[in-house]
């Protein structure tokens, strides 16, 4: 019989670490690697030596840019590998990270996601499968069509979308690692720049660079090592799924989330209404408001109500990026899935500061990334 | 004098399907299985795996489940803005593809097929294929 990762040994957040998500500079992949991995070693407050394998997310960066950055800790030797999974690649290094460790290979592993924009081929354009016009929809096309289904399907105005936005640039304004830190009034958002559809500039993640680290622990390790188990943050479930052959084959991504996050909950314990933490894929506005519905958080056609009331805000009934989302924080695909691991980490040990959301005992991060694929992880403390 | 030659011979023609002979029709594919697909492909059945598939022409008929005007374009083939739709063909699959025109459309209207003048990059005139509202 295969195991989940609960039915395994348990496994810790015991260190957290970003390089501030930016737009496009002048600064390494190196430099933003190697910031964040110091400043989850510190968090952990534990040596490089320690570390026993390292997973490294990225989509973007060229082939094996894992030891480029790594050896300048001291190259101790350690198992180095990449991964490359869409915008989920981060995700997925944290779930190979945390298996390594619940299944006793190692006790203490380190998952790291670094990238800088570049202009890459995406493989699903070279299959030799033709297509009617797919250069003309970009991301931001697929989603504004999906608004524009929603919207026509709940009776909603595209304004009311646009108010994912303004909750989630306030919230990124308090994020000291956010690419963009301003507030937004719903006037300045609508106002903005028109990129498809009804979205405009502020309803879209900016590209940017980055990256975040999370290092995992097994209780031997926490115990060893001396790492405070008063900050350890337990992974209460991991899972991934991949696209299946749907009847509403244009929203895959609401029903992979869906079908993932049940897993997930499943595999927890917790309740969808339980959660205090949501981090999830808000690259569009209208993607925070299909997810927390498929997640079960509030019911079908409710989001717009619920987040009109306030419930997904800081200090609400569940905060739904905190940390700003992928709106206001920023998307550097390979480090988002992690630095949304480390935003719910900082909120379960009650260290975030001003954005902190009071009484914060479970989280829960969601990655879909095209494919499609999607992840999600349960923290719970 | 002939018509100019299809931009993606392989994705439609200028006849009609069975079921809608009144539209160019979309050149898709069908599995035993039942599973009918857009773009076509003879790799393997997407539901099933089968490697038997047959080309299927689909109606050139459908609803709008939706639209989005885009405004961005980084592309140097076409210039933005242009309006792009998602339909349903009546044979099931969902296609995404440009509209023909600026008319205004709106979830639920009924659509069609319809072979539009473009130029290629070597210059010459060809026919693509776009939705258009049915009248
Ligand atoms: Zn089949």
């Amino acid at each position: 019989m295969s195991k989940s990762l609960k039915e395994l040994r348990p496994v810790y957040v015991v260190g957290i670490g970003l390089h501030r998500y930016q737009f496009l500079s002048d600064t390494t992949y190196v430099d933003l690697g190697l910031t964040a991995v110091r400043a989850a070693l510190a968090d952990a407050n534990i040596e490089w030596p320690t570390v026993e394998s390292a997973y490294v997310g990225r989509a973007l960066l060229p082939m094996a840019c894992g030891r480029p950055i790594l050896r300048h800790l001291g190259a101790t030797g350690i198992p180095i590998a990449h991964i490359e999974n869409a915008s989920a690649s981060g995700s997925t290094a944290f779930r190979q990270a945390c298996i390594e460790v619940a299944s006793g290979t190692s006790d203490v592993s380190l998952a790291l996601g670094v990238d800088k924009p570049m202009a890459i081929a995406r493989a699903e354009g070279l299959t030799g499968i033709g297509n009617l016009a797919d250069d003309a929809i970009a991301p931001f096309t697929h989603f504004a069509l999906l608004a524009d289904q929603y919207a026509t399907q709940y009776g909603v105005r595209h304004e009311d979308i646009a108010l994912v936005a303004v909750k989630n640039h306030r919230n990124g304004a308090k994020n000291p690692f956010a690419q963009h830190q301003k507030e937004r009034t719903l006037d300045e958002i609508l106002g903005g720049k028109k990129i498809s559809g009804t979205f405009t500039s502020l309803q879209c993640t900016p590209v940017g660079e980055g990256a975040a680290a999370v290092i995992v622990a097994s209780e031997d390790g926490i115990k060893r090592l001396g790492i405070a188990a008063s900050r350890a943050v337990r992974v209460a479930a991991s899972a991934g799924r991949s696209q299946k052959v749907n009847i509403d084959a244009t929203r895959y991504d609401a029903v992979l989330t869906k079908e993932t996050a049940e897993i997930a909950f499943r595999e927890s314990g917790i309740s969808p209404r339980a959660l205090d933490i949501v981090e999830l894929h808000d690259a569009f506005a209208v993607e925070e408001i299909e997810y927390v519905e498929a997640m079960g958080i509030c019911g079908e056609g409710e989001a717009i109500s619920r987040l009109k009331d306030g419930e997904f805000d800081i200090g609400g009934r569940c905060a739904v990026s905190p940390s700003g989302g992928l709106i206001s924080m920023g998307h550097p695909i390979g480090p988002t899935g992690l630095g949304q691991i480390a935003e719910i980490a900082r909120q379960l040990r009650g260290e975030a500061g001003s954005r902190q959301h009071a009484g914060a005992r479970t989280g829960l991060a969601h990655m879909v990334g095209v494919g499609a694929v999607c992840y999600v992880h349960i923290l719970q403390k | 004098m002939t018509a100019p030659d299809l931009l993606k011979p392989a994705l439609y023609r200028a006849e009609g399907s069975d079921t809608d002979p009144d539209h160019p029709a979309l050149l898709g594919g069908a599995c035993e299985c039942g599973h009918v697909f857009f773009p076509p492909q003879t790799y393997g059945c997407e539901r099933c795996g089968r490697m038997s598939l047959a080309t299927r022409a689909l109606s050139g008929a459908g609803k709008l489940l939706a639209s989005a005007r885009v405004h961005l374009h980084g592309g140097k083939t076409r210039a933005a803005p242009f309006t792009i739709v998602s339909v349903r063909l009546d044979d099931g699959p969902i296609v995404r593809t440009l509209l023909a025109g600026d008319d205004a459309v709106h979830p639920g209207d009924r659509m069609v097929t319809m072979l539009v003048p473009v130029t290629n990059a070597e210059g010459a005139e060809l026919l693509d294929l776009r939705f258009v509202p049915q009248r």
